[in-house]
């Protein structure tokens, strides 16, 4: 055989053999993930460079991951942020399974550059770097890390959900922005969504890479909840990294199910207590309130925590949250004109906790010893936390005021609540500190409505735009605003019967 | 000089013939060119400007700093082992015009490549910056693409001496053992006190006001109409990590209706934080009041040193621009010297590895400071309060000591940090990078290295061709 044709054959021989070792690479690869022989596992949907040089640089990713770990920490306290997008990307693209620099990067984008900047805008910006950081590329090489999506999870619950930093409700409102436009003005609209080819679920799954099939799933076991805030998104992360948990047990650590359980439950808290938006077209603004549509669900949620948490700190935590849960909830439900649920929830709280007092530094307030009404005016009375007849005065009207405001945006459950406050206290002062001294009475309550309600619809105070004024004038059943027009001395200024469609598309479920 | 420029010319001809003049224009273009397109920015025009002049200039210094290494070492080494020399060195031309032609052709080559790669930087950020929106150009031509010189508080060296001194007095009347001390619990007692005098003037207590007078000298003139900008800092003892606190500015005279009232401003400890103030708020006499309210819980120190500064306009981005790119091109005689310098006296591997060797050494001296700092080269205990020892110290931290000194005669001004932060490069650390960089450090090497070339035996080398 001349040397030609035996080059041609072990050319053609290279051809099999290349394929025989293609089918035996996903093999080797498998059993060297599954035996844990290396945790440079080839990297999957990497771009073609990344993967080059992944595999080029061999040892050597480790020496230049740690040049740019030094130079991004000395940038960093000399405040030159510029490069911080830059060199995380390189560091983690050196490091692209190394999950912990993922969350470490994240973080130190989301919590510690961000807070460095003055205005809003900026650290806005730091904080969606962080989460696009660990969203759009960390789940991208590690679509099963529980520790990804626990992060994810908390930046939503903790970075923007809560209070803890100055621009905490400028994120709020950038995060409600963005998500209106895929699950509506309220929030909830996800019917849409998972109608197949529907323009919204792909830009969602594409750009936020969230799943609406599993946004409803989500939504289905915790909610109705408002997927323009951010502890929506908490329990959907969260509940994605309990998911993977389930899909691969020997990836996980023990605590990871714990952990990301906790996160649902905490946002959950969360949700209940600020977990709706209502818009105020007048002046363009939004304030965030209770979603008391959730609350059998936290309660369900609080009942498997304290059963999963079998002792320790965990238990106690939930157990001492537990009791105050349900104490916000009767009175938020009472404040917001709910009576057959707050009286139920009373009810369960009493049973629940029949031995122990349910007012705070009162340990006469056993459930046996108060009404419904008791309890609602012992928690007005804290939050309002004065007797002077000058200031009562002024409480009232205050929640007078606060009531026709929400009447103006439609919030009428919530206006009946407030009035409902305002004649609490006024009737429990009359009867505890006027009732036999006449120096000591307040005006009466038709009175102090009108001084209200007369500041509020007279042009000249410009106290609400013409629209809001319409809209109160309707609400109350009073004519048309002519010029100087205020309220009729005889009117009655009583707020409107609260109706269940006018509650800012909150569903009623009770 | 017709000799010295004949052998420029001749080093510029090896340059173009080994092609190596065109690849490192081609890969500087490319560079300047490419990087915009693969580089991650933080998202706003201010960052991306600023990244990209870091990187581009970055790029462009390391790619001239390793070609004007290997070419100065290549072109004398390879020369003579491969006996060219001998050709050159017997024609009438004294061995150091041979030294400082090679020297001058590198620089020269440098500062056509320098010069192509800067006015690409340039032209590309003139270029981006004019598709910005007209308030995006603003903030960028007013905070970056500017030279920004900065005025502060006067020293307070004096006065804090002066205080420190009263104390001191005083404390020795009440306790007069202090006296008796050793002199290095002396000194001890005086830095404390002194530490206590300055707190008084960096600490800011809780609902107090802290008022800065800072005068603008000369400057004031030409700041008519021009808006200026606050660089402030503070600190909090407690803060392990920056933590946000309320703080809100009163800048010009409170009792005049010339002041500027800032909104409440939630800020972070640790940080520097720049923000516009409108113009003319300083007085006749250029003094600028600046007071700064505390609303917080907790005492704020603004440190004496950079706790507070004003930035102004002072020139034009062009100019800078060309002084940075200068203080760049003084780095590269430096290293061409360095370059020539090793090759005089050794074979092109060793001379490029010698090279590269003292290169690794001037990148490591915050190292060796940091060790000069402490004092010794051995590992202590700091949970213990053990302090490191080791027998070499006494040889090794002198040995530091000379080489930080001699590595902090290249560092008189950053200029990449400061054209990417708008910071004016003075003609006074110009000079001084020119004086330092390449009069003394380059000449120091020009010196050694003509003399060692004197002494080599050309006709020694045997043709590796």
């Amino acid at each position: 055989m001349n040397s030609r044709v035996k080059k041609i054959l072990l050319l053609l021989l290279v051809v099999p053999l290349l394929f025989a070792a293609s089918r035996i690479q996903d093999s080797l690869n498998r059993d060297r993930a599954a035996l844990g022989l290396t945790i440079a596992e080839p990297l999957q949907n990497a771009p073609p460079m990344l993967a080059f040089t992944t595999v080029a640089l061999g040892g050597f990713r480790g020496l230049i991951s740690n040049f740019l770990w030094i130079r991004a920490n000395d940038l960093q306290q000399d405040d030159k942020f510029f490069e911080a997008a830059q060199l995380a990307s390189w560091i983690t693209d050196l490091e692209p399974h190394f999950s912990q620099v993922w969350a470490y990067q994240g973080w130190n984008m989301a919590y510690n550059i961000s807070v460095k900047f003055k205005d809003f805008s900026d650290r806005w910006r730091w904080v969606n770097n962080g989460i696009e950081l660990l969203r759009d590329n960390a789940l991208r090489y590690n679509p099963d890390d529980v520790l990804i999506y626990r992060e994810l999870s908390w930046f939503f619950q903790h970075k923007m959900g809560q209070n803890l930093d100055d621009a905490n409700l400028y994120y709020k409102e950038q995060w409600a922005i963005a998500m209106s436009g895929f699950f509506g003005l309220d929030g909830t609209n996800i019917v849409d969504l998972l109608e197949p080819g529907n323009t919204n679920a792909i830009v969602l799954r594409e750009k936020y890479k969230l799943d609406p099939a599993f946004i409803k799933k989500v939504n289905d076991q915790y909610g109705p909840l408002d997927w323009r805030l951010p502890e929506s998104h908490a329990i959907y992360w969260a509940m994605m990294g309990l998911a993977k948990a389930d899909e691969h047990p020997d990836k996980i650590k023990k605590d990871d199910p714990m952990m990301l359980r906790r996160e649902v439950f905490q946002s959950m808290q969360e949700a209940f207590r600020h977990g709706r938006i209502i818009s105020n077209p007048f002046n363009e603004g939004a304030e965030l309130a209770p979603n008391l549509d959730i609350i059998p669900k936290v309660n369900d949620a609080y009942l498997q925590m304290m059963a999963e948490s079998s002792a320790g700190d965990s238990n106690h935590v939930a157990n001492a949250g537990y009791k105050n849960f349900l104490r916000d909830a009767v009175y938020f439900l009472w404040e917001n004109n709910r009576l057959p649920e707050a009286r139920k929830w009373f009810k369960y709280l009493g049973e629940r906790y029949s031995d122990r007092p349910i007012l705070e530094n009162d340990p006469t307030s056993l459930p046996k010893n108060l009404t419904l009404d008791d309890y609602a005016f012992a928690r007005v009375q804290q939050d309002v936390g004065e007797t002077s007849q000058e200031r009562i005065t002024a409480v009232i009207q205050g929640m007078i005021l606060l009531g026709y405001l929400d009447l103006v945006i439609g919030q009428n459950n919530r206006a009946a609540g407030y009035q409902m406050k305002a004649q609490l206290i006024y009737d429990r002062y009359q009867q505890k500190w006027a009732k036999d001294m006449e120096r000591l009475q307040l005006p009466p309550m038709d009175k102090l409505k009108r001084e209200v309600l007369n500041d509020m619809l007279d042009p000249k105070n410009d106290r609400i735009p013409f629209a809001g004024r319409a809209v109160l004038r309707t609400q109350l059943g009073l004519p048309a605003e002519t010029t100087n027009s205020v309220a009729p001395f005889a009117m009655s200024t009583n707020m409107a019967p609260p109706t269940a469609s006018n509650t800012n598309g909150v569903k009623q479920t009770h | 000089m017709q000799k010295i420029l004949a052998i420029t010319w001749l080093t510029w001809k090896a340059a173009v013939r080994f092609k190596l003049f065109l690849v490192i224009a081609a890969l500087l273009v490319a560079a300047v060119v490419g990087l915009p397109l693969v580089i991650k920015d933080d998202g706003t025009a201010q960052g991306f400007t600023q990244i990209i002049l870091t990187y581009t200039l970055s790029v462009a210094t390391g790619l001239l700093g390793i070609s004007t290494l290997w070419l100065s070492c290549g072109t004398l080494a390879r020369d003579i082992e491969e006996c060219q020399i001998q050709v050159v060195a017997t024609k009438p031309v004294a061995r150091w015009q041979i030294w400082l032609g090679k020297w001058l052709g590198i620089v020269s080559l440098n500062a056509v490549l320098l010069l192509i790669a800067g006015g690409c930087v340039y032209g590309l950020l003139q270029w981006r910056a004019t598709r910005l929106p007209p308030a995006e150009q603003v903030k960028l031509r007013s905070s970056i693409l500017v030279a920004r010189g900065s005025a502060r508080e006067a020293s307070q060296d004096a006065k804090i001496e002066a205080d420190t001194r009263e104390v001191l007095t005083r404390r020795v009347k009440q306790n007069p053992e202090i006296t008796r001390l050793s002199e290095a619990d002396k000194a001890e007692v005086i830095r404390q006190i002194s530490e206590q005098v300055k707190a008084v003037y960096q600490l800011v207590p809780p609902a107090y006001t802290r008022v800065w007078k800072i005068d603008l000298g000369f400057a004031k003139d030409s700041l008519r109409g021009k808006p200026l900008q606050l660089r402030i800092k503070f600190n909090n003892a407690n803060d392990y990590q920056p933590t946000t606190y309320m703080g809100a500015w009163l800048v010009g005279d409170a009792t005049s209706k010339n002041v500027w009232r800032s909104e409440p401003m939630s800020l972070a400890s640790q940080t520097f934080h720049e923000f516009e103030i409108p113009p003319d708020l300083f007085n006749d006499q250029g003094i600028l009041t600046i007071s700064f309210y505390n609303p917080n819980r907790t005492a704020l120190l603004f440190p004496l040193d950079d706790g507070l500064e004003v930035l102004y306009p002072e020139g034009s981005f062009a100019l800078n621009f060309l002084r940075g790119l200068a203080v760049i091109f003084c780095w590269m005689a430096l290293l061409a010297a360095l370059g020539l310098a090793a090759a005089s006296f050794l074979s092109f591997p060793v001379a490029a590895f010698f090279s590269m060797a003292m290169l690794a050494l001037v990148f490591s001296s915050g190292t060796l400071a940091e060790t000069v700092a402490e004092g010794t080269v051995g590992v202590g205990n700091e949970e213990k309060g053990i302090a490191g020892h080791s027998a070499f110290d006494v040889l090794v931290i002198p040995l530091f000591k000379g080489i930080v000194a001699v590595t902090d005669l290249t560092k008189t001004v950053s200029p990449i940090d400061s054209l990417s932060t708008g910071r004016m490069i003075t003609w006074s650390q110009l000079w001084s990078a020119f004086s330092q960089v390449v009069l003394l450090l380059g000449g120091i090497f020009a010196i050694a290295g003509i003399a060692l070339f004197y002494r080599r035996e050309l006709a020694t080398a045997q043709g590796t061709q």
